[in-house]
């Protein structure tokens, strides 16, 4: 091997068949077998085989799916996960002179420029756990014993597009892959006829958005792909002309593209690109199928409130993505639009909560009866929170250094808050958890070691959590 | 590591870790230290207990092993192997009311997880590397060693070797690959055969595929000289200079904006873009090119005033072309959203600007030592902050790239933007006034005056002339964004940061080339500090000793041509990159390279020119196969994916779209629906502009163009070494189903059916237009054709002999938009026509269905009764003038810029058999430089003018169709059974076909077909568009 003094990610390419047989056999046995022949996916150009054959993981896996609910612009914390007594009790005064406020850059304004601002939305404590729950999550809030609530999270960026880039990427930098890509390249497709990595919004993309779904340095392949909820889900998805002639055109491209690999026959690549015009024919009917709902029936589109107007578009999206995951799709990221609450942040997020919340809700409900959840983790997070200190009249700014995420499924032991921010909610205090130990922890649940998932750009063995995720939290959120 | 090593860590890890004791540590405790106990150490200890704390706290450091060995005020910090009676355990576990660390205020106690890492790891014996009294790695990266590794040490060039098989040996390189060859007893592959050669030197060196003649004039071309003619003439094409500088564009991590949300356009960027292109195209020595990049301001500072005359000095010229390329530094990542944090802002900068110039120039990966010492090469932080202190008093500036003169005749018009900006104020004023009501008739009318006063404002600011390309920069001062001096008292001074974190500065370092690097040289000048330093660095790197530069570049050219490099990381040429396949050879092309005076145009030929070059990619040798399957030590040639801009490129030249126009501003064709991001990306409004070649469309930093975002378009926040090459499913997607390739699929066919009067046409001339000007191509058509059929070239003195029959033709002289010589004569004139049946007509037409002029002709003579019809068009004007001439008859007259001459006629005979002949010319004498569509025609002085021979543009010939469009798609023609296939396959299809499924727009010549036929030639088309070979150049 060429790099001696390296330990890189190293997988094995197995086909889909192969993976089931061997699975039913217990998967210490899979992988102890399977490390003795594995292979340097660069060194042997098994990339360009089929950079998605399904790969198996490092250590049993909790969970097979993900699905990644980012509330673009930045959710308060104080006003949904994280109850914040002693703010209530301040507000409208300033930041006390007792409070260290250095270091605390913000985008629009200084800390010490505003007052504090308690939160206009009343906290319950809900379920046997007692988790407390602001108003604006009274389904999801529902669920509580399903959540674990991390309060302690943070991270180096006030910005938006950076702050995307560390949320998916582990880095503010350009260029770098998005956890789901990190997934695919770790684990390939678990779907012969559909992508495997799939992105929605309800309201486009901000502009940038693309790297939060992007494979950066790794291959193209490993990109999300970008589902439309209606009409055609897919770019180029729709023939010039009718299938059947199309497939017949294909007929004398594949007999043509036979005859030129007969002559090549030790170029995998032709072969490959043989494969994949089956699979972009097959993906013509899949991916329209995946998102005709006509067929759910009544009460479950009455759960995701499909059919009422608020709650329709991102209703749409969760039961899309419970679609999606019973079709074996690895990695589902949903965007809502905008929590971005400069002005009056306590009504963008009135407005916002109406339409995401009873859809995730309905998620979890519905991932649980049909026992999906149990492998498939749900996290729900924004690019950063937001200011306990009020920016303008009424509105927060952006605040990185402490924030609030959640999981639940993929067999965490959920109703409870792990770590903590400060008595305003200004940083994260107790049990930090920067995103690096998010990700180390969400790919701990996929059966990946985040310090084993590596690969060699400008010079380094690459990892989704850099030198950090230390604090992977996966013992603890799977324990009782 | 070998795999049962691997597998030992992977299994048996967690017991190793469980064996403690005071040995020697193993490489397992010692990650396990590295990864879990060092980072948490220099972030929540560090600040109070180590050298870099302001005041140590409690005597105690934490930075070294001795340092918690010794302890503190309170004694011993930790016992290696017993957690229990360890003090810094119990303080971090944070039971002790007394001894709790971190305490509260430096963000509290560690995690759970961190805590038990602690425990854990003074459970194993507390393995530490830190020795000693440093702070940072123990041992220096810099040991004898890694002084001596092979890419660190000047190239010195070696002897070419003996072979056996020396017949092969065409070139030194030959030798070289031969030798290894032998060796290992691998057999070479065999020459690949002509046709596949030509292919591959037009896709390496142009990009682009070779036209059926060019690949006939080289298949039949029998001379030894026919390779080394076809390659010097490639390199002379302009092409290659946007083929190569597209290549030179992913090392510089070229783009037009600066990504993130923001996406800040550079709308300079593209000056740096043609700047490239042009020094490749100039065959600029590769150390100027490098010295220019880095440091075109210090070395040849100069400015544009005027000196007696209007017209630059060329020196100055030249001067300004070297700033010019300082936009390497200007055109890298850049957040825009806040400034709040600007030294953040200034540093990311730098370090962008440092591990660039290292990766490019060097293939280094330098920016590993931004948070430590390098961990494989010798590289310290210091070195690499003393390179981000190079550039610390340099800043991106905008420089007026026309005399202070030019800049004051803006300010002169500066009235008509106060203008425009009063007009939308105005319209503003009413707006705000009428808001929320029905206007009455009378405020729509005043409405539409104060839209048209706006309009009219902004039309009337004038164009810029110095802006080239479609944009129009509304009275924009032309700049470009160049690097250029801070001014001395805002010079940061640059600190060695910990971690590479901003706020953990330690001691300040001055400019300084890195150590081992500056003593391998053997170079002793001192750098001046931030400013001129970039001039000295510069300097250094095209130095004739410096190790890298030249190995490294000549390893790039290796690579674009081979699709490996020697170092098979081109940009990494340090410990962990790979070693070179063939280290001699690298360093006898990286000598020869300087030797030749570092020009590349000499390096390809030497390189194309070799034997190794021109091998079979097909050869399948099994026991090569088994000895190398990868192909490292070269036994055959490498098959080429086409790269992304290249697979654009190639569609639309098959499809006789490609708008081979040079330079200027990016393009943005029109995108799909759903392809169309959120913003920014504003459509060309020229349609010639949507079929330039791939190198002009805008590339964005946040928004990457659909086609080429599935086919591997790389990373452009770093630079990028190779293009990946990965193949999956929605690049089928896009060429079953995308809008373009469906267009070009219809443009294809309609080319192989013809427009009306029109044959075959060459790629050169652009997309299809109407009128006129689109009726460029006849000229080569019937040229085209009869070299085809095997005649001569027909020559101005005897013009008969080709026949035309019922059908539509033209030829014409346009002069080019971009032309700004004198005024060029042209000659015309009807040499004869005759008429071999009876009955029949010349029209002259003024575009596919408007008649200019009319002429009967004579049945018994067979000539016209009435003159032969020329016309010539003026820039501007939308009439055409009918230039009088009778058989025989000539005419002179002068073109000028935008101005066209040029015959457009149709025959139409009573039989229509091939009863009808004409001769007639058009020539420019002399021809001037750049008309490119004479190229080829331009023999005997500048004739253009030839005979045509058309089909029958209405006859229905699916047999020549398919042989054409082979040969145009995939550079041969078909077999046989493809060609039976084929027509099979348009039969089927025309009977199939639904008609009323279509979309797209139909152009004119498939219209003259049954719809039924026509779709049944597009889908054709579309097929062979998609084959395999169509994207892979053997």
């Amino acid at each position: 091997m060429k790099n001696s003094n390296t330990c890189g990610r190293h997988a094995v390419a197995l086909n889909r068949r192969e993976f089931l047989q061997k699975s039913a056999h217990g998967f210490g046995a899979v992988a102890l077998g399977s490390l003795l022949m594995r292979e340097d996916l660069h060194a042997t150009g098994a990339l360009s085989r089929n950079p998605l054959s399904v790969r198996l993981p490092h250590f049993a896996s909790k969970a097979q799916h993900v699905i990644f609910l980012f509330m673009t612009g930045g959710p308060s914390h104080m006003d949904t996960f994280d109850p914040k007594p002693e703010l209530q009790k301040y507000d409208g005064k300033p930041l006390p002179d007792s409070f260290k406020s250095d270091g605390l850059m913000l985008q629009f304004m200084k800390a010490t420029d505003g007052r504090l601002m308690g939160s206009p939305f009343k906290f319950q404590r809900y379920g046997q756990s007692g988790l407390e729950v602001s108003d604006l999550f009274r389904h999801v809030a529902r669920h509580a014993d399903d959540l674990a609530v991390i309060r302690s999270c943070y991270h180096e960026s006030f910005i938006h597009g950076p702050a995307l880039g560390l949320l998916h990427c582990g880095t503010a930098k350009l260029g770098y892959p998005s956890t789901g890509a990190w997934v695919m390249y770790g684990l390939g497709s678990l779907s012969d006829n559909l992508p495997s990595y799939m992105v929605m919004s309800d309201g486009g993309f901000r502009a940038g958005a693309a790297v939060s779904f992007g494979s950066g340095f790794l291959p193209a392949a490993y990109q999300g792909t970008v589902i439309r909820t209606e009409g055609a889900p897919i770019q180029n998805l729709t023939p010039p002309f009718e299938k059947e002639e199309q497939r017949r055109v294909l007929d004398y491209v594949n007999r043509w593209n036979q005859r030129h690999h007969t002559e090549r026959p030790d170029d995998t690549r032709l072969e490959a690109r043989l494969a994949n015009y089956e699979l972009a024919f097959r993906m013509q009917t899949a991916a329209p199928d995946l998102i005709d709902i006509s067929k759910e029936p009544a009460a479950t589109r009455e759960l995701y409130g499909v059919d009422k107007g608020p709650t329709a578009k991102f209703g749409r999206m969760c039961l899309l993505a419970r679609r999606m995951v019973e079709r074996g799709v690895r990695y589902v990221q949903l965007y809502n639009n905008d929590w971005d609450g400069h002005g009056e942040c306590a009504k963008n997020h009135e407005s916002n909560a109406e339409r995401v919340d009873q859809p995730i809700a309905a998620l979890l409900t519905d991932l649980k009866q049909r026992g999906l959840l149990e492998n498939t983790l749900v996290v729900w997070t924004g690019e950063f929170g937001r200011t306990p200190v009020m920016q303008g009249s009424l509105g927060r700014d952006h605040n990185p250094y402490g924030f609030t995420t959640w999981l639940a499924g993929g067999g965490i032991r959920g109703g409870k808050a792990i770590g903590a921010t400060d008595e305003f909610g200004f940083r994260a205090v107790e049990d930090k958890v920067h995103v690096h130990d998010l990700h180390a922890t969400l790919l701990t649940f996929l059966g990946l070691d985040h310090e084993r998932l590596t690969y060699l750009f400008e010079g380094r063995q690459q990892r989704l959590t850099d030198v950090g995720g230390h604090n992977n939290l996966f013992e603890r959120l799977t324990r009782a | 590591m070998n795999r049962r090593e691997n597998l030992v860590l992977l299994w048996v890890g967690i017991a190793s870790l469980a064996c403690a004791g005071a040995a020697e540590p193993t490489r397992e405790n010692l990650d396990f230290f590295e990864n879990r106990i060092r980072p948490v150490l220099i972030e929540r200890c560090y600040e109070c207990h180590s050298a870099e704390a302001k005041s140590l706290k409690a005597a105690l450091r934490l930075d070294s092993r001795d340092g918690w060995m010794k302890g503190g005020d309170s004694g011993t910090a930790l016992v290696p192997g017993s957690p229990e009676q360890s003090l810094l355990i119990k303080a971090i576990r944070y039971t002790d009311e007394d001894l709790r660390m971190p305490p509260r205020k430096n963000g509290g106690k560690l995690t759970e997880q961190q805590i038990a890492d602690f425990e854990a790891w003074v459970k194993m014996g507390a393995p530490d590397p830190r020795r000693g009294d440093a702070a940072v790695l123990t041992s220096s990266p810099i040991t004898e060693e890694a002084k001596r590794f092979w890419s660190l040490v000047p190239p010195r060039r070696p002897a070419v070797p003996a072979v056996k098989a020396s017949k092969w040996v065409t070139t030194p390189i030959d030798a070289f690959v031969l030798a290894k060859l032998e060796e290992k007893g691998l057999s070479h592959a065999p020459r690949a055969d002509r046709r596949t050669l030509v292919r591959r030197a037009y896709f390496d060196l142009l990009g682009l595929p070779p036209t059926p003649e060019q690949v006939e004039a080289f298949v039949n071309d029998a001379s030894p000289e026919a390779w080394p003619k076809l390659i010097d003439s490639l390199l002379a094409s302009k092409h290659y200079g946007e083929r190569w500088g597209r290549h030179w564009l992913d090392v510089a991590r070229y783009a037009d904006s600066g990504g993130y949300e923001t996406d800040i356009y550079y709308r300079n960027a593209w000056r740096y873009r043609d700047y490239v292109v042009n020094s490749f195209n100039d065959d600029k020595p590769y150390d100027r090119f490098v010295q220019e990049q880095i440091a075109g301001d210090e070395l040849w500072p100069d400015n544009l005033d005027l000196d007696g005359s209007y017209q630059l000095p060329e020196a100055k010229k030249r001067h300004f072309e070297a700033r010019v390329a300082t936009g390497f530094y200007t055109l890298g990542p850049q957040v825009h959203e806040s400034n709040m944090d600007a030294p953040k802002l200034a540093y990311e900068r730098l370090t962008d600007w440092v591990d660039t110039t290292a990766s490019a120039f060097m293939g280094l990966t330098f920016g590993c030592a931004r948070c430590h010492d390098h961990k494989f090469d010798p590289f310290t932080q210091r070195d690499y902050f003393a390179l981000q202190a190079v550039f610390a008093g340099s800043r991106e500036v905008e420089a007026p790239i026309i005399p202070a003169m030019g800049i004051a005749d803006f300010k002169q018009h500066y009235p008509r933007v106060i203008a425009a900006s009063e007009a939308r104020k105005a319209y503003r004023l009413f707006e705000a006034h009428t808001r929320d009501r029905e206007l009455t008739p009378e405020e729509k009318q005043k409405k539409q005056r104060l839209l048209e006063g706006i309009a009219n404002a902004v039309l009337s600011m004038p164009e810029s002339t110095a802006h080239d390309g479609p944009f129009d920069g509304l009275m924009e001062i032309p700049t470009v964004s160049v690097l250029g001096h801070e001014r001395p008292e805002l010079v940061p001074v640059i600190h060695i940061l910990n971690r590479g974190e901003i706020k953990r500065a330690r001691d300040p370092v001055g400019a300084d080339l890195p150590a081992v690097l500056k003593e391998n040289s053997r170079w002793e000048g001192a750098l001046p500090g931030p400013f001129g330093s970039r001039k000295q660095l510069a300097l250094w790197l095209t130095k004739t000793n410096h190790p890298l530069t030249a190995r490294v570049m000549v390893n790039r050219v290796w690579h674009w041509h081979f699709e490996r490099g020697i170092v098979a990381t081109l940009n990494d040429f340090g410990k962990m990159g790979e070693l070179p396949s063939h280290p001699e050879l690298l360093d006898w092309l990286a000598v020869e390279f300087m030797t030749q005076g570092w020009s590349l145009k000499t390096l390809h030929r030497l390189i194309l020119r070799s034997s190794a070059y021109q091998m079979d990619s097909r050869f399948a040798h099994e026991a090569n196969l088994r000895a190398d399957p990868e192909n490292r030590l070269l036994w055959r040639a490498n098959r080429r994916r086409l790269e992304a801009e290249t697979i654009w490129d190639n569609l639309h030249a098959v499809a006789g779209t490609l708008n081979l126009a040079l330079g200027g501003r990016p393009v943005a064709p029109p995108l799909t629906g759903d392809e169309m991001p959120s913003g920014n990306w504003i459509v060309s409004a020229d349609p010639k502009d949507h079929t330039r070649r791939g190198l002009y469309i805008l590339t964005r930093r946040n928004f990457r163009f659909p086609l080429f975002d599935v086919f591997d378009l790389p990373v452009n926040s770093v630079s990028a070494a190779a293009r990946d090459v990965t193949t999956v499913a929605p690049q089928a997607l896009w060429f079953m189903n995308n809008k373009v390739a469906g267009q070009q699929a219809r443009e294809f066919a309609a080319r192989l059916v013809g427009k009306p009067g029109q044959g075959w046409n060459e790629p050169d001339f652009g997309p299809g237009q109407t009128g006129w000007e689109g009726k460029a191509s006849g000229v080569h058509a019937g040229w085209a054709k009869r070299v085809d059929n095997g005649h001569s070239t027909p020559s101005f003195d005897d013009p008969i002999g080709t026949v035309i029959t019922h059908g539509m033709s033209s030829v014409l002289w346009k002069a080019p938009p971009d032309y700004s010589g004198g005024p060029v004569k042209i000659t015309g004139g009807v040499w004869n026509i005759r008429q071999l049946g009876r009955g029949g007509s010349w029209k002259l037409w003024k575009n596919d269905r408007d008649l200019l002029t009319e002429a009967g002709i004579d049945d018994a003579s067979g000539t016209s009764s009435r003159p032969f019809g020329f016309a010539r068009g003026r820039a501007g004007a939308e009439a055409l003038e009918a230039i009088p001439c009778a058989p025989g008859d000539s005419f002179r007259l002068e073109i000028l810029q935008g101005d066209f001459v040029g015959v457009n006629f149709t025959i139409t005979s009573a039989t229509q058999t091939n009863d009808l002949a004409a001769a007639f010319s058009l020539a420019a004498n002399p021809t001037p430089a750049g008309w490119q569509y004479c190229e080829s025609l331009a023999h005997g002085g500048g004739v253009i003018g030839k005979a045509l021979r058309v089909e029958r543009t209405i006859a229905l010939d699916p047999v020549a169709w398919i042989d054409r469009a082979w040969r145009w798609a995939l550079g041969r023609a078909p077999t046989p059974t493809e060609k039976s296939e084929s027509l099979e396959m348009i039969d089927a299809f025309t009977k199939t076909a639904d008609v009323t499924k279509e979309t797209g727009s139909m152009p004119d010549a498939l219209k003259r077909l049954p719809k039924e036929q026509a779709a049944a030639l597009t889908k054709f088309c579309l097929s062979l568009l998609n084959l395999n070979e169509f994207s892979y150049i053997d």
